[in-house]
């Protein structure tokens, strides 16, 4: 097994430090053909792949998740993707996500309210899976009592059974996917018999061309959500906490100017790359580096080898909260975006603002062993203890 | 004086430009970018041409 391989196969099972796997991929077979999929490492060739999206197709065959009709819209190709961005987009914008800043703000406080008295907490547990799980809940209109239901179907498709990396089997997630439509279906009858302001009734009362979506897309759109926007925010928080509680020259920096918390968020969004890759099928045969690549061969963009390419960040390796220019391709590029990136980054932005004011010194509990999920980047545990504020 | 234009074709709304320059650049409906000021001179400038280079779909361009 060459080295690359070896680190390909490590990936699947989750890496505390995905960095030098990067760098040698990139630096030994920047095109590499694993079992699973061809991967890229070089930032110009992802680039390139998230943006020729005729040859490099987002559709149902790239990933599955259980679900019976591709997610919208992030399985859906261009030209027909736009028809959806364009009424998705505007609940997701800047503007949008800074209306719903106070409730996140509110929510973050009363979560960490639960343990500030302890010293110590489960970070993952407490804090990183509750908060995008009930910010979610709030923000689609959905009934907060059903957040643990919620947890456990999302990690019935995304981390089933028996399953690990992309040879995932179909049937182990099927079961929980079910669930996840029948549960939206009672919930867009309930949205319709009575509209307020949220997300679902948005969708509801949307018109495309002076149609309505249909209930099987507002479905699709729904799951998607379910799948996209609880478990990238928990594995961002679980990350960035990690660097945080192992580099408290950088926590320092939060403290003591917070105006580089902006910032210091894209640069933590750059090397951590929480969610390290996505998953594409070629659409006929095509070359990429030199390297012949098959119609229907499944090809990953390593978003994460993108964000530390010598090619186009000076001194990758090096954490640095001020870098400027800093064009990270954490939430990708190209017509796929993350429709929710701007949710994240407001969710990202209220948690590392209230958590340091509230608890700005914090270690990993010693002795822990942290493990890392595989294919997003999520740690199973991640005990803190701080020093109890003074009352 | 430099004026500034974004390539609505490439604008994919990372936001990153309305952020960074937020007295050039800003959101339309959807949140892709729109230029508020076409002619930027002093601290607009300066603002415009970090928006520029933070671009990650290189849709800003400055020209004389």
């Amino acid at each position: 097994m060459t080295e690359a391989e070896g680190y390909v196969d490590q990936a699947m099972a989750g890496l505390a430090e995905p960095q030098p796997m990067y760098k040698a991929l990139r630096e030994s077979t920047p095109v590499f053909r694993s079992p699973q999929a061809v991967v890229l490492s070089r930032l110009a060739d992802i680039e390139m792949a998230l943006k020729h999206t005729e040859l490099f197709s987002s559709s149902m065959d790239a990933v599955d998740l259980g679900n019976i009709r591709p997610l919208i819209p992030l399985q859906i190709d261009p030209p027909e993707h736009a028809k959806y961005r364009r009424i998705l987009d505007p609940l997701f914008t800047p503007r949008e996500m800074a209306r719903r800043e106070p409730r996140v703000t509110e929510l973050v406080n009363e979560m960490i309210d639960r343990f500030a008295d302890r010293g110590e907490c489960d970070f993952h547990e407490e804090f990183a899976v509750p908060l995008p799980c009930t910010v979610f809940l709030q923000l689609l209109g959905l009934p907060l009592e059903d957040l643990d239901q919620f947890l456990e179907w999302k990690d019935g498709v995304i981390r089933p059974e028996g399953d690990a990396g992309y040879d995932r089997s179909h049937e182990n997630m099927a079961p929980a996917a079910q669930q996840i439509y029948d549960y939206f279906e009672r919930a867009i009858d309930d949205h319709i018999a009575s509209p307020r302001d949220d997300v679902l009734s948005s969708l509801i009362a949307a018109r495309i061309e002076g149609e309505p979506l249909t209930r099987e897309e507002i479905l699709d759109i729904c799951f998607l959500f379910l799948i996209a926007g609880l478990d990238t925010v928990t594995d961002s928080l679980d990350c960035f906490f990690v660097y945080l509680a192992r580099h408290p020259e950088h926590r320092h920096q939060l403290i003591e100017q917070p105006d580089v918390l902006p910032s210091a968020i894209e640069e933590l969004l750059r090397w951590e790359t929480p969610v390290p890759g996505v998953v594409r099928i070629a659409t006929e045969d095509v070359e990429v580096g030199g390297c012949p690549i098959s119609k229907g061969e499944r090809v990953s963009p390593l978003l994460g080898a993108a964000n530390t390419d010598p090619a186009e960040f000076p001194d990758p390796e090096l954490v640095d909260f001020h870098r400027n220019p800093n064009r990270h391709r954490a939430f990708g590029g190209g017509p796929h975006r993350c429709l929710g990136s701007h949710l994240a980054r407001m969710e990202l932005r209220v948690a590392l603002r209230e958590f340091h004011r509230r608890i700005p010194d914090y270690e990993i509990k010693p002795g822990t062993e942290l493990t890392f999920t595989a294919a997003l980047r999520s740690v199973e545990s991640l005990p803190l203890t701080f020093p109890v504020p003074a009352p | 004086m430099t004026r500034v234009a974004v390539d609505a074709d490439r604008c994919v709304g990372h936001g990153r430009c309305y952020t960074l320059a937020p007295e050039v650049f800003d959101a339309d409906e959807v949140g892709h970018a729109i230029v508020l000021v076409e002619d930027v001179s002093g601290e607009r400038q300066t603002q415009a041409a970090d928006a520029e280079r933070n671009c990650p779909e290189d849709a800003i361009t400055l020209s004389p």
